[in-house]
């Protein structure tokens, strides 16, 4: 029998920092196990890897600090089989076994991930450079270094290019695409004017309320900072109900004239436009309540609070399309393997 | 002779008394049914009658009957009388809602950060240069009574900070300095009356100066009047009426003036209280002795009618002497310096000056009707909402020519091919501007500091971060520099 305690079994080594940090830096939210795969909505390039170095487990660094100081060192290698793994899938020894270890099991079992939690993430987060969320904040970039290419006199730019950087990317992405959106007749003046009060309307609107039984995308800020922080509300609230999928309706696929639903992943900027497209369509059924210029922009405010509230008919919407994509899934035909 | 065939008589006559029932259930003739029928009880009681079928109400239409449109034909489709799927039958918003929710004036915003260490105007150290630069909360009572008399602006971006606070920029000092000459005279001097044109580009914050120099003067204990919105004074919103006794004509707009007389009492309220009626005004409402001002002011409010005298007394009691200076403003000039909307009794347009509030300010704004007790005329010119008048350009670049004491050959000329309004002419003729500019860099980065403060500016303000938004707001333009600072697009 193999030993039980193999370091290099652990998905995730704990990483010791020997200085706590000095100061409060924006971080993105940690996913607690790497993907083993790269999502069609991630970017190319793989996220760097932490630091190498102090990725022993403590108790292997226990005892390589022992070894160090000429003392005997905890026995890593002779460890046995706790019995809990034993009868892991044998239900009639699991009876035998004394009280409290079958409260053990039972209590592990209650603690277990709910019924619906994916393995895989949903999230989409607004990767700016150097793969951190984007907090809304100026000069917080953490500092991308590209690697130095001789003959270029000044360097070379850090790709993508930082917001602000060239009057092109004035805005941030999640603005300029809602912007976009919103515009009508060419008009992006207008739409403009439309997209500073409604960022105007989620800085003067209370704090929401999370609807625990719609949750956001995972490492959203709790909603006291939202309100303060109007763009990454905008972008918490397009990115928690933005769709996985788009489904395919291949016609005649099925046979019989019958067409065949089959589930196409979208990337991350086609996934907030559905998102978007479904949030300015339920603003615009909302009702007038005043006059003037301000009213579609009030609506469309008022429609992302109670996305992130849970309040929206846009979460049903989203639900309906992933529940089609999972029925639909067998749809897909892999490339055979030669 | 052959007898006559056998003839079926009775059937006969049945058959003839039912086809006339049928025909003439009712109104047969006497002599018709007399030669008739011998049996004449059967022919008055019909048999059946449809009357009641006939006189009935009519059965209601009944639906689906009409034929189905044939197939592959096209019909139109049009919902008459049907809501459309997606309206709501919810009862729309109330008479004024709408307009109300457009107009509101929010002050301040839970979620912005309360700024520490800001501190307010008082009535000392408005005045004093120490606070030139610096951002100053307004204090309450002095926000109750410019929300009183609508010196906050939907347009501004009061609803983003924690409460009202402001620059004192250069012109605002300015302005404070103008209050405190008027208030404190050489020796040996007269209270004077300074009358002011406040202009400048579009966003540069004529409106807000207008704004400070009105908490200015309340804090010093001024009467503040403010007219603010030129236009609702001739856009012909208002009730109108030729006041009695005048030549040429003049018009009163008295639910307007009784409106105006409220305004100035709740933002005036402790002087109008304190203070009591020494002339003898003649009203057509009796006044008790020994009224306070206040008492005055009401009696306009209570009966329209009479707000126009009231308002003239009140005047003549503000002016008296001993009583306070007093600051009049006016938000955009423009409006009423032209023909207003409303008509005469025969159907030509009024001029404005002819309208007894406008002629009013116009008079103090001119210079023609001094304030005894010295005071600050005021008058925004407004670059968004504003009606072209030649003759207001024309008199604000010969006031500006005539400030920097140009020659007379750098001076402007009227175009004498332009149709000049004689009277907007002759009252701007000698009334200076105060020229609301860009800030400077030390200001923007002040404000920009307090926006950061406010939480509302998420990045370190810093030189690079100045200069660019200062650039970007066409070098210091406040409003501009609010907009790329804090409203993100």
């Amino acid at each position: 029998m193999p030993s039980r305690l193999n370091i290099l079994s652990f998905a995730r080594p704990i990483a010791y920092r020997p200085k706590p940090q000095a100061s409060w830096r924006p971080q993105p939210p940690v996913r607690a196990v790497p993907s083993q795969y790269r999502a069609f909505a991630d970017s190319k390039q793989p996220p760097a890897n932490e630091t190498e170095t102090n990725n022993l487990h403590v108790s292997e660094e226990a005892a390589k600090t022992a070894e160090i100081m000429g003392e005997t060192p905890p026995a890593v290698e002779e460890k046995g089989t706790p019995v809990e793994e034993v009868v892991k899938d044998d239900k009639d020894a699991q009876k035998n076994l004394p009280k409290v270890m079958q409260d053990a099991i039972k209590a592990k079992q209650s603690n277990s991930a709910p019924k619906g939690s994916r393995s895989y993430s949903t999230m989409t987060t607004s990767v700016t450079g150097a793969g951190e969320l984007d907090m809304g904040l100026i000069d917080f970039q953490s500092p991308a270094t590209p690697p130095a290419i001789p003959g270029a006199k000044f360097g070379l730019p850090s790709l993508p290019l930082p917001q602000g950087s060239n009057y092109k990317r004035r805005y941030d992405v999640v603005v300029d695409q809602v912007t976009n959106l919103l515009m009508r007749h060419g008009e992006k003046s207008a739409a403009q004017r439309n997209m500073s009060l409604i960022l105007q309307h989620l800085r003067t609107s209370p704090i929401p309320t999370i609807n625990p039984t719609r949750p956001l995308i995972p490492g959203a800020p709790p909603p006291s900072h939202l309100p303060l922080n109007p763009i990454l509300y905008l972008t918490l609230a397009i990115d928690s109900v933005a769709p996985l999928m788009r489904i395919r309706n291949q016609k005649g696929a099925a046979g019989g004239g019958v067409a065949l639903q089959i589930p196409v992943p979208l990337g991350q900027r086609q996934r907030r436009r559905a998102a978007i497209q479904w949030i300015l369509g339920a603003a615009s059924k909302r009702r007038d309540k005043g006059s003037g210029k301000g009213g579609l922009a009030q609506k469309v405010g008022e429609e992302l609070i109670s996305v992130v509230e849970g309040r929206s008919g846009v979460w049903d919407r989203r639900n309906a399309i992933h529940k089609q994509g999972v029925a639909a899934r067998s749809n897909i035909v892999l490339p055979r393997k030669r | 002779m052959p007898p006559p065939p056998a003839s079926p008589w009775p059937l006969l006559q049945l058959r003839r008394v039912c086809r006339l029932s049928l025909d003439r259930p009712a109104s047969l003739p006497v002599d018709t049914r007399a030669c008739l029928f011998a049996r004449p009880q059967t022919a008055k009681t019909a048999c059946f009658s449809t009357s009641p079928a006939r006189w009935a109400n009519p059965s209601p239409k009944k639906k689906g009957l009409v034929a189905a449109p044939k197939r592959g034909t096209r019909t139109l489709n049009v919902k008459r009388g049907k809501r459309a799927s997606g309206q709501s039958t919810a009862r729309p918003p109330a008479v004024g809602e709408r307009k109300a929710q457009r107009k509101r004036v929010v002050l301040s915003n839970n979620n912005a950060l309360p700024v520490p260490g800001l501190v307010d105007l008082d009535k000392s150290n408005a005045l004093s240069d120490d606070i030139r630069g610096h951002v100053m909360g307004i204090p309450d009572l002095a926000v109750d009574a410019l929300r009183a008399v609508d010196a906050f602006k939907p347009t501004q971006g009061w609803r983003l900070f924690r409460r009202p606070a402001t620059l004192i920029r250069t012109e605002t000092a300015r302005l404070a300095g103008l209050v405190r000459d008027v208030q404190a005279p050489a020796e040996g001097q007269a209270r004077a009356t300074v009358r002011r044109i406040l202009t400048g580009d579009r966003l540069s914050g004529k409106s807000t100066l207008l704004l400070q120099g009105l908490a200015v003067a309340w804090l010093q204990g001024w009467v503040v009047v403010n007219l603010p919105e030129a236009k609702d004074l001739v856009n012909g919103h208002t009730d109108y009426a030729p006041l009695p006794g005048s030549r040429p004509a003049q018009y009163t707009q008295d639910t307007y003036t009784a409106s105006l007389l409220s305004q100035m009492v709740a933002a005036n309220s402790a002087l109008f209280a304190a203070t009591r009626v020494v002339t003898k005004p003649t009203l057509p409402v009796p006044l008790p002795a020994t009224a306070t001002l206040k008492q005055l002011a009401e009696l306009g409010i209570a009966s329209p009618e009479a707000s126009w005298p009231v308002f003239v007394a009140l005047w003549a009691e503000l002016t008296h002497p001993g009583r306070p200076p007093v600051m009049l403003t006016l938000d955009g000039l423009s409006h009423i310096m032209r023909e207003s909307d409303y008509l005469s009794a025969d159907v030509k347009p009024i001029h404005s000056h002819d309208l007894t509030l406008v002629r009013h300010f116009v008079d103090h704004l001119s210079g023609k009707v001094p304030l005894p007790n010295g005071g600050i005329v005021l008058a925004a010119t407004s670059t968004s909402n504003a009606p072209s008048s030649p003759a207001l350009d024309f008199s604000v670049l010969l006031a500006k020519a005539r400030a920097r004491n140009a020659h007379p050959s750098h001076t402007p000329t009227w175009n004498p091919y332009r149709v000049v309004d004689q009277r907007a002419m002759e009252c701007l003729a000698n009334v200076d501007t105060l020229n609301v500019s860009g800030l400077s860099k030390e200001e923007a980065r002040t404000i920009m500091e307090y926006y950061a403060q406010s939480g509302l500016l998420r990045a370190k303000v810093d030189e690079k971060l100045v200069a660019e938004k200062w650039s970007l707001a066409g070098m210091g333009n406040v409003g501009e520099l609010e907009r790329t600072s804090i409203r993100l697009v």
